[in-house]
């Protein structure tokens, strides 16, 4: 769960970022003719939320509202108390106690004249709230699957994912070459630590020693030509990145079609989704991972292999 | 089964907690469903080929995945037309998941999670032990100068070294401009500071949880007080749990220790957010332990009692242990001790 430093660091993301991102959301909201969009926000599913305000909750839910004409509202299921905390680390200025989350947002929309609000993935809604929001007096009309146009993708968005894969990259690397002999509980310490004292806020590892598929650790003592696979997040962005021990693997076998690949969508409303290959379009920010015979006398055993990637203009590359 | 001829159980990678209450796999996709038939039959559908291939290893039950969840889930449902299907998590699931015919059966697995087993409790205990020497970690760590980011990445690391799956942790330090704990930020530690903390450590699936309060040097005379408050309250707390009294009361005994002292103003929401909870496979399980919350207490709870909130004395204080409830009573599982720890600054 989401524990490492969440922070606002206006270096990587300077204020008028958020602004343009804003700009870009209320131009479509002018096209669909609502007044407001509502995003909604947990701790796993921030994605869009901290894009448009750098908010990224570290428990609960929460609605982000994006009016047409003034700053972001946040009704949100946490305590009052961390409110100013909020403040401190994201854009908004305006935080609100979510209550039920349908009853607040009711009352803000009869406050503002509002009869009708778009709300970004609607069917995505948890059941609970999706059902009582459609039970209230206001005509919804979602607004669905932007994530993956360039709406909620822009340089910034990109230059953060290459950093953290970046020091995914470098912590793995680093690390791998020193687990073999150590326990799957040893060596997810080791990069817990380093990781999280590296400003990370979030951390998943897998492990295999290539009998299976990565799994979460289980006490197993790492052998030769083991393989970890990594899901961090960094400033609210998720990479992947899974690495074997002392295995030459090529960039090459994750651009190629590769139908055994295990493609994952790092742009949706979750950190990352299995999805097929053919759902990759340009601007898709997404992961690859293969699989190898670890060596030609190994047997069964595997070796597993995989980067975060971009598909850009010019066809997929390795972020 | 309730008159349901199917139970489907579902999480996703925040709330685990229903699934894993059947089959106790730490998925990684962002989905998992698990279908339980009168019969006794199980099947189960994830959204990651990585648990599709770490669970048929390890099951003999019938397993799927289905990259697109939502029509994976349709098809998979099909096997059971006509049947009367209730869904555990149901309010948690994304709506269009959701089968228009399938009840909810939420309220009815959450009671039953409520009682822990022998073998539920046993693992509690271990997670409690964890927290236990997690904390001891935190206050042989910390030092002045050190940001609070750091500190926290140093006792996950620890958690997670021996066997922690997942830690729910978060932090506070400061004096009386501190209204309660959060993530960490990179506010760097000072001399006289209160440094609250929640650690919970996560074992098997179930979370244990301890909440302490250290001192940076010397506590003042305040610190001293305040603390005396929050260990008074939760030993109230402690000596009145057993089986048969209401939850509500459990909040009371602890909320009277601070009416008592002139500091009732500081037991409602503006100041705090509960005296306590269930833990079990997920860390806030219901009930909440507040004076409006009507339940009523059983053998095999396992919950914590911590009445953490603000003071004007030294700011926000934490203080609370895991609490196994017994025949005649009730039983700490960690055994840190009940004090307010200071280091020299």
């Amino acid at each position: 769960m989401k524990r490492g430093l969440i922070t606002w660091d206006m270096t990587e993301i300077p204020p008028s970022v958020f602004e343009q991102r804003l700009e870009g959301v209320r131009r479509m909201m002018a096209e669909r003719n609502v007044p407001a969009l509502v995003v909604y926000s947990d701790l796993w599913r921030s994605n869009a939320a901290r894009f448009l305000s750098n908010f990224m909750p570290y428990f609960n839910r929460a609605f982000l509202i994006v009016p047409s004409d003034r700053p972001v509202t946040l009704l949100c299921g946490l305590s009052p108390r961390v409110y100013g905390w909020i403040r401190s680390v994201t854009t908004i200025e305006d935080v609100r106690p979510a209550g039920n989350f349908s009853r607040p947002l009711f009352e803000l929309a009869a406050e503002r004249g509002w009869t009708r609000i778009g709300i970004l993935d609607f069917p995505k809604f948890p059941w609970d709230l999706n059902r009582s929001l459609q039970s209230g007096p206001l005509e919804i009309i979602t607004v669905g699957a932007v994530y993956d146009r360039a709406l909620f993708i822009d340089d910034n968005e990109l230059s953060i994912r290459r950093k953290a894969a970046h020091m995914a990259r470098e912590i793995l690397d680093a690390e791998i070459a020193l687990g073999v002999g150590r326990t799957d509980y040893e060596f997810v310490g080791r990069l817990e630590r380093r990781f999280r004292g590296g400003g990370a806020e979030d951390l998943i590892t897998l492990l295999t020693n290539g009998a299976g598929a990565p799994a979460t650790a289980n006490g197993q003592r790492l052998e030769e030509n083991y393989s970890a696979s990594l899901a961090l997040e960094y400033r609210g962005h998720w990479v992947r990145i899974t690495r074997p021990h002392g295995v030459e693997c090529s960039p090459e076998w994750l651009l190629a079609d590769d139908a055994s690949a295990c493609v994952e969508n790092l742009a949706g409303s979750y950190p990352y989704e299995y999805i097929s290959r053919s759902a990759l379009q340009t601007g898709s920010i997404f992961a690859v991972h293969v699989s190898r015979p670890a060596s030609q006398n190994s047997g069964a055993k595997q070796v597993f292999y995989g980067d975060t990637c971009w598909y850009g203009s010019s066809g997929p590359e390795i972020l | 089964m309730s008159g349901w001829d199917v139970l489907l159980l579902y999480g996703h990678s925040w709330r685990k907690d229903y699934f894993r209450s059947l089959v106790n796999f730490n998925f990684f996709g962002s989905h998992a469903a698990v279908a339980l038939r009168r019969t006794g039959e199980l099947s189960i559908l994830v959204a990651h080929p990585w648990d599709e291939a770490v669970l048929r290893k390890a099951l003999d039950v019938n397993v799927r995945c289905a990259p697109e969840f939502e029509s994976g889930l349709r098809e998979w449902n099909s096997q059971f037309s006509n049947a009367r299907v209730a869904i555990a998590g149901m309010e948690l699931m994304e709506a269009r998941f959701v089968d228009p015919q399938a009840v909810s059966a939420t309220r009815s697995v959450e009671t039953l999670r409520r009682i822990k087993t022998t073998e539920e409790i046993e693992i509690l205990r271990q997670a409690s032990l964890l927290a236990d020497i997690g904390y001891q970690y935190f206050v042989d760590t910390i030092r002045v100068g050190m940001a609070e980011y750091e500190l926290v990445a140093e006792v996950e690391g620890f958690l997670k070294e021996r066997g922690a799956e997942d830690n729910f942790m978060l932090i506070g330090s400061g004096g009386t401009e501190v209204f309660g704990m959060r993530p960490p930020t990179a506010r760097r530690f000072q001399a006289g500071d209160n440094v609250t903390t929640e650690l919970s450590p996560q074992v098997n699936g179930y979370y244990a949880q301890i909440c302490r309060t250290l001192v940076l040097g010397e506590p003042s005379e305040n610190q001293t007080r305040s603390f005396s408050i929050f260990r008074e309250a939760q030993q109230a707390a402690e000596d009145f749990l057993k089986p048969g009294v209401n939850i509500r009361d459990v909040a009371r005994v602890q909320n009277d220790v601070f009416r008592r002292e002139g500091y009732g103003e500081y037991t409602g929401s503006k100041y705090t957010r509960v005296r306590g909870h269930n833990l079990g496979l997920h860390p806030d399980e219901n009930p909440y332990v507040l004076e409006d919350v009507d339940c009523v207490v059983d053998k095999g709870m396992v919950l914590i009692a911590h009445p953490n909130t603000y003071l004007p004395l030294s700011g926000y204080m934490v203080f609370g242990d895991t609490l196994v409830v017994t025949d005649g009573g009730c039983a700490r599982l960690g055994q840190t001790e009940k004090k307010l720890f200071f280091k020299e600054a």
